[in-house]
């Protein structure tokens, strides 16, 4: 009985070096079953397909600044509706569907946020040009970058058959969400990192031709209200178009209705499927 | 500024209106310029993508199911050099197989997507990978990783990732696994060690 005693507690000591020793194996990251030394046979290299290339970035930006500056011309000098509807197809096929979504101008608010927040997290410099080019746009002439580079835009725009006017005191209140969107876009990507424009933008799941369930409903919904409601994303959720609208604001060369000309016969107000064309006050003076 | 209001004072007084809206495109500009100039000087050579830190990979299998893409751009590969080449190896067999042979019931991939090739030198087998048919669900890593040398891991391949600004895996990896890593350096190649890792912790 006492020698069975003993045995087993030699047997409990063995097995307890044995764990530590095991232990101390991983620890150390020695293999579990050590690799084998051959002598002819020769080990493979693990293969490390590379992302693509900076050229890609470089035209990216390039075909943005292009767009821009096409759309500016459109807008202002040309004063073509059936232009700017050929460049929004355009900027949806490329923008949209070939580059797949990222990365935008919308998302790029994050990114910037998130490299000013934070020192480790790299902002190349195509994020930073994606971010501020639409933004010295719409500081100059205002937001041509909507009107029809911007793809989530564009899909709207197609989509959109018989506009509905949203009554004044739904569009006000409405027309702060993407304010609030973009301060909790701006605090998420400071604080924890997390991208929340880019997890639920509603199209993005279209130009890919994938992504979560949810949010392709999400899209689908807003398209579906879209054919009715111009440019529903646009108006009560886009951040980006939330902070182009402020730098808009100050806009030297942005579109304007001159009071001294204006006739009062309200066709432009009517015609705005945006309803972004407010009535004039009693005495005639512009709002 | 100052150009536009002497030609402007030639013509007509510069009212209230106008001095508020050039103040306000004045500071609209410096403001631009400022923020752009801050993340410029911020701004460091190549940007980040997202990568697998295979040692915080629980192998869940989520990566499979949340990518964006239809096919997970996460695929399973295999760091030949801790390889132990085990004939009995825990990432090809199922823990209970009917016969140990190559039978597709009798291995831990569900698609077939590991493959097992002698050697020629006893008693050792290879295992590779083939990326067509991998899924990314992760059972072989868990296979090796549990029993074995780890040698299989999973990763973000980045010819097929779409380098989304947020992850949707990396949103819903239940170890924080997901990380943003250099452009330049993609890959965290595991027999390099913990130490080796370059890259921010997403979160």
């Amino acid at each position: 009985m006492k020698f069975a005693g003993r045995l087993r507690f030699f047997a409990t000591m063995v097995l307890a070096a044995a764990a530590i020793a095991v232990a101390a194996g991983a620890a150390l990251g020695v293999e579990r079953f050590p690799p084998p030394d051959f002598d002819t046979h020769k080990l493979p290299a693990m293969v490390q397909p590379l992302p693509p290339g900076d050229v890609r970035d470089y035209v990216h930006v390039g075909l943005l600044a292009a767009g821009l500056i096409i759309a500016t011309w459109l807008v202002l000098v040309r004063r073509s509706r059936r232009g700017v509807a050929i460049l929004s197809v355009a900027s949806l096929a490329y923008f949209g569907f070939y580059i797949g979504g990222c990365i935008c101008p919308i998302g790029s608010i994050q990114n910037v946020a998130a490299g000013l927040a934070d020192s480790s997290y790299v902002l190349p410099w195509t994020v930073i040009a994606v971010f501020a080019l639409p933004v010295v746009f719409a500081l100059l002439v205002g937001r041509v970058f909507c009107s029809s580079v911007c793809p989530l835009g564009a899909i709207q725009d197609l989509v959109l058959l018989r506009q509905v006017r949203v009554p004044t005191w739904l569009q006000y209140p409405l027309g702060l969400l993407p304010y609030v969107y973009l301060g909790a876009g701006i605090l998420f990507a400071t604080l924890g990192g997390q991208f929340i424009i880019c997890e639920y933008d509603p199209f993005v799941s279209f130009f890919r031709q994938g992504g979560r369930p949810g949010i392709i409903y999400f899209g689908a919904g807003l398209l579906l209200l879209g054919m009715f409601v111009g440019r529903p994303y646009c108006r009560f959720l886009c951040p980006y178009g939330a902070l182009l609208g402020l730098c808009s604001r100050v806009a030297r060369w942005r579109v304007s209705v001159t009071p001294d000309e204006c006739v009062n016969c309200r066709l432009c107000e009517s015609a705005c499927p945006y309803g972004s064309i407010r009535p004039s006050t009693e005495e005639g003076e512009p709002a | 500024m100052r150009m536009d209001m002497e030609t402007d004072k030639n013509r007509q007084p510069f009212n209230r209106r106008q001095f508020l809206k050039a103040a306000l495109q004045g500071a609209a500009a410096v403001s631009v310029g400022g923020l752009v100039a801050a993340a410029a000087s911020r701004s460091a050579g190549a940007g980040q993508i997202w990568q697998i830190n295979p040692f915080k990979c629980i192998q869940c299998g989520n990566c499979r199911v949340n990518c964006v893409l239809k096919e997970s751009a996460v695929k399973a590969v295999h760091d030949f050099t801790m390889c132990g080449y085990c004939d009995l190896c825990t990432g090809f067999f199922h823990p209970e197989p009917n016969d140990l042979n190559t039978g597709a019931e009798n291995q831990l991939c569900p698609s077939g997507a590991l493959v097992r090739k002698y050697t020629q030198e006893d008693p050792y087998f290879e295992y590779t990978i083939d990326e067509t048919i991998c899924t990314g669900c992760g059972k072989c890593v868990k296979g090796c990783t549990s029993f074995g040398n780890g040698s299989l891991y999973l990763q973000v391949r980045h010819d097929r990732c779409k380098h989304c600004n947020e992850c949707l895996i990396a949103a819903r990896c239940p170890a924080g696994a997901f990380i943003r890593v250099p452009a330049d350096k993609p890959y965290v190649v595991k027999h390099l060690g913990e130490g080796a890792i370059v890259g921010e912790e997403a979160r």
